[in-house]
């Protein structure tokens, strides 16, 4: 029978972080970029809270960091979109690839 | 809370004293509660918010002057208290880092004042993100901490994004802030799942733990792979905030859509900050070596610094070489100079020559130096742009006589951030030049990748570039000296000029100051890194718990 351990939530993880990568990459819309880093921190999230679960009892770093991660990721969440929300005042899109008047 | 309760090393210290320690940061927070309070009660007035803030900020000063005396005296050689197995330090490094930014906050805050502060309807928010990026890069600089480190550089970040795009109704400011926060965000993300693997591997966020497990493993000739990627990711985090090649597009772009004033805090702290925090994990990492892994460890490290250093100062100097707005090169001037602050890193990474504390002190010397420079440099293009309303080579021409008072210090500037003598930016980079020159193995058979090799070949891409940006610095001056084609005269307000002008003073003087300069920072490097020789490890870090994970 299979038991579920570490390795599993560390393989959830490392395709999370591998479909977030994926979406930054490919995505050429503000909000879908924003998507793909979400779902990277999230698989941070998960990596330290598995870590802490396996790694012996009573650890609660990688709980106080999954719950930091989580507040890091709604304030940039609210940043991210306010600043998208600006830029479609000004210019009326959010994709990446047209607001290109400065020559990155 | 439990993470400030693991600390079994301030059992004894009394909590008041433990807290004078951290009163500048304190001090900060309180500053950004009043201004949040301020317009509450006296109304969104821009004076009202610059009063309040410039009280703060010189109240964080002089707590840092004082903390910076109780730091220096303290019987423990430089590291005066920690929490929390580094969570937060109180050392000379990080005191020094908040009187530069103290300095460099009243800076921007004056150049606003000139320049922005009669239409400026949003007074209270700028003060707020100005002083949150700089609590977020104190913040930086004062930890060891994986989670505190990736906290902290949110915390100077998330203002930095909003900042560039301060101007809601400026396209290009705009944009500058989408790619700045896509960029940085995408970076932080990246920079997140790295540190939670680092803790998976070492059970512990303290990078001294993390230290002592790579050197561990290295000494037993097994590293698992998984360890590699962690550092590479984490690092690339602090990549971004330093804009090495490949991690520097979003800043020129950022720096050009920027107000003048945003890019002038940006180019320089943002930078420091990074660098500085670089330079501490380089330090803990260096303290914990030893065990022979100098070949496996050391010249890696150092040589993958060293020719990021030296891609970036090339980059820099060449993209900088065509640009037709004098803030755009200056941005490109920007990266060129981390560039040369890396190579310092590249030095003092290597641990058992006597003279490793070298690069430190070449880079807390050239920090200092370099916010100088910026300031003026940045000033004047200010002063100019607001005149003319270009930022232009163009409106450039004929300064000299249009306005004496700013193409003196221009002139001064940009000589100084070339490098040549007898101003600081001479200084500043003969003592990188110095400490790239003193590198050398201690083991192992010389090699084509020996570190002396390193430092020469270091040594050589910085003269050259030096060489090389000696040509685009002076297209500017030749501009302001020898051309003229009668424009009117640039109106100049007197604190504009006094500013710029006291940059460029301050550039003469530091020049003449080079002795007592060098030697306080040879001082403080030393304390540097005796102190975070004793920061302690964590006890119940277990560090070959994770093998199944390889």
């Amino acid at each position: 029978m299979l038991t579920i351990g570490l390795t599993h939530y560390l393989l959830v993880a490392a395709v999370l972080f591998c479909s977030g990568i994926f979406t930054m990459m490919t995505k050429r819309n503000a909000i879908g970029i924003l998507i793909g880093v979400e779902l990277v921190l999230n698989s941070a999230g998960v990596n330290l809270v598995a870590f802490d679960r396996y790694l012996g009892p009573g650890r609660v770093d990688g709980q106080i960091m999954a719950l930091f991660v989580i507040v890091l990721a709604a304030a940039e969440a609210a940043l991210a979109v306010g600043i998208c929300i600006n830029l479609y005042k000004n210019l009326a899109t959010v994709d990446v690839d047209t607001a290109a008047t400065l020559r990155g | 809370m439990y993470l400030l309760a693991q600390a079994n090393a301030w059992a004894d210290i009394p909590v008041g004293e433990h807290l004078f320690y951290f009163s500048p940061l304190i001090a900060l927070v309180c500053t950004m509660l009043a201004i949040v309070a301020c317009p509450i009660i006296l109304g969104r007035g821009a004076r009202t918010a610059a009063v309040v803030a410039s009280l703060g900020v010189v109240a964080t000063f002089v707590l840092a002057l004082r903390v910076a005396g109780a730091v220096g005296d303290g019987g423990v050689s430089g590291l005066s208290t920690w929490i929390g197995g580094g969570i937060l330090i109180a050392d000379n490094l990080s005191v020094c880092f908040q009187i530069i930014l103290m300095l460099f906050v009243a800076g921007v805050m004056w150049l606003w004042w000139l320049g922005s502060a009669e239409q400026e309807r949003n007074a209270p928010e700028f003060f707020i993100l100005l002083l949150g990026s700089a609590l977020g890069m104190a913040l930086m600089v004062s930890t060891v901490n994986l989670l505190m480190i990736v906290v902290a550089f949110e915390a100077a970040s998330l203002p930095s994004y909003a900042f560039v795009g301060f101007d809601k109704r400026d396209r290009l400011g705009a944009e500058a802030s989408l790619k700045y926060m896509v960029f940085g965000a995408i970076c932080a993300a990246i920079m997140l799942y790295g540190a939670s693997l680092l803790y998976g591997l070492v059970g512990s966020l303290s990078v001294v733990d993390v230290a002592n497990y790579t050197v561990r493993h290295l000494a037993g000739g097994q590293a698992p792979i998984l360890l590699w990627i962690a550092l590479i990711c984490f690092l690339s985090g602090i990549a971004f905030k330093i804009s090495a090649v490949p991690f520097h597009f979003w800043c020129p772009d950022a720096f050009e859509g920027a107000k003048i004033e945003v890019t002038t805090w940006l180019s320089v702290v943002s930078k420091a900050a990074g660098l500085l925090l670089l330079a501490r994990l380089a330090t803990v990492f260096c303290t914990a070596v030893d065990y022979p892994v100098e070949m496996t460890l050391v010249r890696p490290l150092a040589w993958t610094i060293g020719i990021m250093a030296a891609i970036t100062c090339t980059f820099g100097n060449f993209s900088a070489y065509k640009q037709q707005s004098v803030k755009r090169l200056l941005a490109y001037s920007s990266i060129a100079h981390a560039g040369y602050m890396l190579m310092a890193v590249a030095v003092f990474i290597h641990p058992s020559v006597e003279g490793h504390e070298a690069g430190l002190t070449a880079l807390l010397v050239y920090v200092i130096i370099y916010m100088f420079m910026n300031l003026g440099a940045f000033g004047v293009t200010a002063l100019v742009a607001w005149d003319t309303g270009s930022d232009k080579i163009e409106s450039f021409t004929g300064l000299g006589r249009r306005a004496p008072w700013l193409a003196v210090p221009m002139i001064i500037c940009l000589m100084s951030l070339v490098g040549i003598p007898p101003l600081a930016g001479f200084i500043g980079k003969w003592w990188i030049l110095v400490a790239l020159g003193s590198l050398h193995d201690t083991v192992g058979v010389q090699g084509w990748f020996s570190l002396s090799t390193l430092g020469w070949f270091l040594i050589i891409v910085a003269v050259l570039n030096t060489l090389f940006s000696l040509y685009y610095y002076l297209r500017v001056v030749v501009e302001m000296a020898l051309k003229d084609e009668g424009q009117p005269r640039v109106r100049v307000p007197l604190g504009g000029a006094v500013l710029v002008n006291l940059c460029a003073l301050a550039l003469l003087g530091l020049f003449v100051l080079a002795n007592p300069l060098k030697s306080t920072a040879d001082r403080f490097s030393r304390d540097i890194f005796q102190a975070t020789a004793t920061l302690p490890a964590e006890p119940d870090s277990i560090a070959s718990a994770t093998d199944e994970t390889d």
